[in-house]
């Protein structure tokens, strides 16, 4: 195989994997912080991509329309947290039912708000060529938005006193309730950042993938997945999950078929879950 | 208590869709109105009430009103053969208008078939389907395609790459782009089918590239496989490289593809808004008067509307709504002048004989009508499907390959 098809395969590769790590940070933290699983996710997500559509169509410009998103989905996350999630701490199923039908409601509430089509934003035009393979830019520079977002959200929870504390009310609620720490407002924070994460994901990707009320089921399957084989330290894992699946998928994909992508994904996860079944990093001495 | 209170929601629920109260003539409804497939599924709704109401409001049926007993499939199977049975059940239906996907029309058409209703599919499809009580309105692949492939060769070139969904509207359509390939003296460099869920074209956009082909049959189907266009811009290839469709716009893609993506898709359907016809205009100002201009019609509203319009015909020409005589009276070759121009139902085939427009993207989240193939048969279907001959048929027929 020619070279410059193999430099294009990974590089593109690279940046599918960058794609599903930035959609799935989100769903990562809530569950690794908080053993929640947010199946509302996806409509986080959602969320994010109509926040920022709307906003650049009331003429804001599309880089200041990313705060904007985070800072609705957070809202609205956080008062997920006080009204639903909150009641629902260790009792895993129904915290899924719950958020399941929270997604319901969105989906269609988005439906009802924006109808079933709304006009995309598009793609910058840009592009380069290796050889004789053009790519276009803006799905290569997620390689770098994830890694900037990896950073941020590791600092985040391991070098600050609200990480610390984060950590701190999931891991031993009780003892860090007798020293001080609110916990239910750590863990309200918590959330609303984990949507935050899924808002800026949706915000971010809106020129790749366009806003569609069911948007959110696209990453809905592949993310879950790759949180649960990633395991208990969810960040890094998460990180080397997506890598690993997201970027061997599309390899595959790219010398085979899509159809053979999909394969490889489902095959590798059930392999894997087979071999940990509490994820690649339960034996990992990482915490996070 | 609370399987009382579920019960009893779920009889008010019904209570609510049902609006049929005693009604002279009723007809069912089946639509994807919720969930994901109700791009489609509402506008076909749409287009269902907007026919009944001209149905009406020119005399009715035989001199009775119709009333349309409507169902929120929730864009699941499993909804419509249970609201497929309660319709024949319960609702006393003589007319069935409903479905979307062909997993949808395959699980109900037995419904319909063993109570001898008949039953209205109007989407553009694989095609194919054939029995005494189907009627289709939509146009079938091979129709579209036939028209589409030969264009495609003459203005871009004899090298043919495929992107299509896969499952058997995108694998059957395949089939037919390498026979009509074949046959205008082209050749398939490639081919990629996609999952419905994929959201990553860079592989595909680089198998495109290595197998450097003049144009794309690029048919995507859902809000995930509009990325492919968009990615498919950005990276670069309108420049070199084609793209033609048989449903890009069906589910008004075109307004969600940014104009930079969207401007020069080329796509070949049964209807586009920008038909210019008197029936069209007037079909166009009752369809804003009634749901506003936001959203463009969709070929699949126009679908129905035809579907209600040829039965409400046949049942006045045949003076009753018996299902026996009805279905005679279609088979009858009724013609319809229809907004996407004057329409045919062939007896044999239970398809309809009908205008394929070739479009072209513009900047303002439409399209221009290129060229016009008026008439257009379906051809396959016609070929293996005559229920004149053979009434007793019932296949949903592929072609060999």
């Amino acid at each position: 195989m020619q070279l410059d098809y193999l430099a294009t395969v990974l590089l593109s590769s690279l940046s599918s994997a960058s794609i599903l790590l930035i959609a799935t940070l989100g769903l990562a933290v809530v569950y690794g912080l908080m053993g929640v699983i947010n199946l509302a996710h996806g409509e986080f997500l959602m969320v994010g991509a109509y926040s920022a559509l709307t906003a650049t169509q009331i003429g804001l410009p599309y880089p200041l329309a990313i705060p904007f998103a985070v800072a609705m989905t957070m809202l609205i996350g956080a008062i997920v947290e006080l009204l639903i999630i909150q009641r629902l701490y260790g009792r895993i199923f129904d915290t899924m039912l719950a958020t399941w039908g929270l997604g319901m409601v969105f989906n269609q509430g988005a439906v009802l708000l924006f109808g079933t089509v709304s006009p995309g934003i598009g793609m910058p035009q840009w592009n380069f060529s290796i050889g004789a393979y053009s790519l276009a830019v803006y799905p290569i520079a997620m390689i770098f938005v994830a890694i900037v977002m990896l950073t941020f959200i590791y600092v985040l929870m391991t070098k600050t006193v609200y990480g610390m504390k984060a950590r701190a009310s999931i891991q031993e609620p009780q003892m860090a309730q007798a020293i001080g720490i609110d916990s239910t407002r750590v863990n309200t924070m918590t959330f609303a950042i984990g949507c935050g994460l899924a808002g800026f994901a949706g915000a971010i990707l809106l020129p790749i993938i366009p806003a569609t009320p069911s948007m959110g089921l696209f990453f809905a399957v592949k993310g879950f997945l790759a949180v649960v084989v990633a395991g208990p330290v969810a960040l890094t894992g998460t990180a080397a999950t997506a890598l690993g699946l997201g970027g061997g998928a599309s390899i595959t994909a790219s010398y085979m078929s899509s159809v053979f992508g999909d394969v490889f994904f489902f095959l590798a996860t059930a392999l894997l879950l087979w071999l940990y079944p509490m994820g690649i990093s339960s034996r990992w001495r990482r915490k996070l | 208590m609370k399987i009382l209170l579920s019960s009893l929601g779920l009889s008010t629920a019904i209570a609510l869709t049902s609006s049929a109260v005693s009604a002279d003539v009723t007809v069912g409804a089946i639509f994807d109105l919720t969930g994901g497939l109700n791009i489609y599924g509402i506008q076909q709704d749409n287009a269902l009430d907007l026919a009944i109401a001209s149905v009406n409001a020119a005399g009715g049926v035989n001199g009775e009103q119709v009333e349309v007993v409507g169902y929120d499939a929730q864009s699941e199977l499993s909804r419509y053969t249970q609201f497929a049975q309660t319709a024949v059940l319960r609702d006393g239906i003589v007319a069935m208008f409903a479905g979307l996907t062909s997993s949808s029309r395959e699980a109900i058409r037995p419904i319909f078939r063993s109570a001898n209703i008949p039953y209205f599919y109007s989407s553009l499809y694989e095609g194919g389907a054939c029995d005494r009580q189907t009627f289709v309105t939509g146009s079938s692949a091979s129709q579209q395609l036939n028209v589409l492939i030969e264009w495609a060769v003459e203005n871009y070139g004899p090298r043919i790459y495929i992107m299509a969904p896969d499952y058997n509207f995108g694998t059957i359509s395949g089939h037919w782009i390498h026979e009509y390939a074949e046959q205008h003296g082209a050749e398939v460099v490639g081919e990629d089918y996609l999952a419905l869920s994929v959201t990553d074209y860079a592989p595909t956009i680089q198998q495109i590239q290595s197998a450097n082909p003049d144009v794309v049959v690029a048919l995507p189907v859902g809000a995930a496989q509009t990325g492919f266009l968009e990615q498919f811009a950005a990276a670069g290839l309108r420049e070199n490289i084609g793209v033609v469709s048989t449903n890009y716009g069906s589910g008004n893609q075109q307004v969600v593809v940014s104009p930079q993506a969207g401007e020069g898709l080329i796509s070949a359907m049964g209807y586009f808004p920008s038909v210019e016809s008197e029936a069209n205009a007037a079909f166009l100002e009752a369809w804003e008067a009634e749901y506003g201009s936001d959203t463009p019609v969709v070929a699949g509203a126009v679908d129905v509307w035809n579907a209600v319009h040829l039965w409400a015909a046949a049942a006045n020409l045949a003076g009753t709504t018996d299902p026996d005589a009805v279905i005679a009276a279609l088979e009858g070759g009724l013609s319809f002048e229809a907004p996407n121009g004057t329409v045919t139902l062939e007896p044999g085939s239970h398809h309809l004989r009908q205008n394929i427009y070739i479009a072209s993207g513009n900047a303002e989240h439409g399209f221009d009508i290129v060229e016009t193939f008026t008439d257009s048969a379906p051809t396959y279907e016609n070929e293996v499907c005559n229920l004149i001959e053979n009434p007793s048929l019932a296949e949903h027929f592929t072609p060999e390959g």
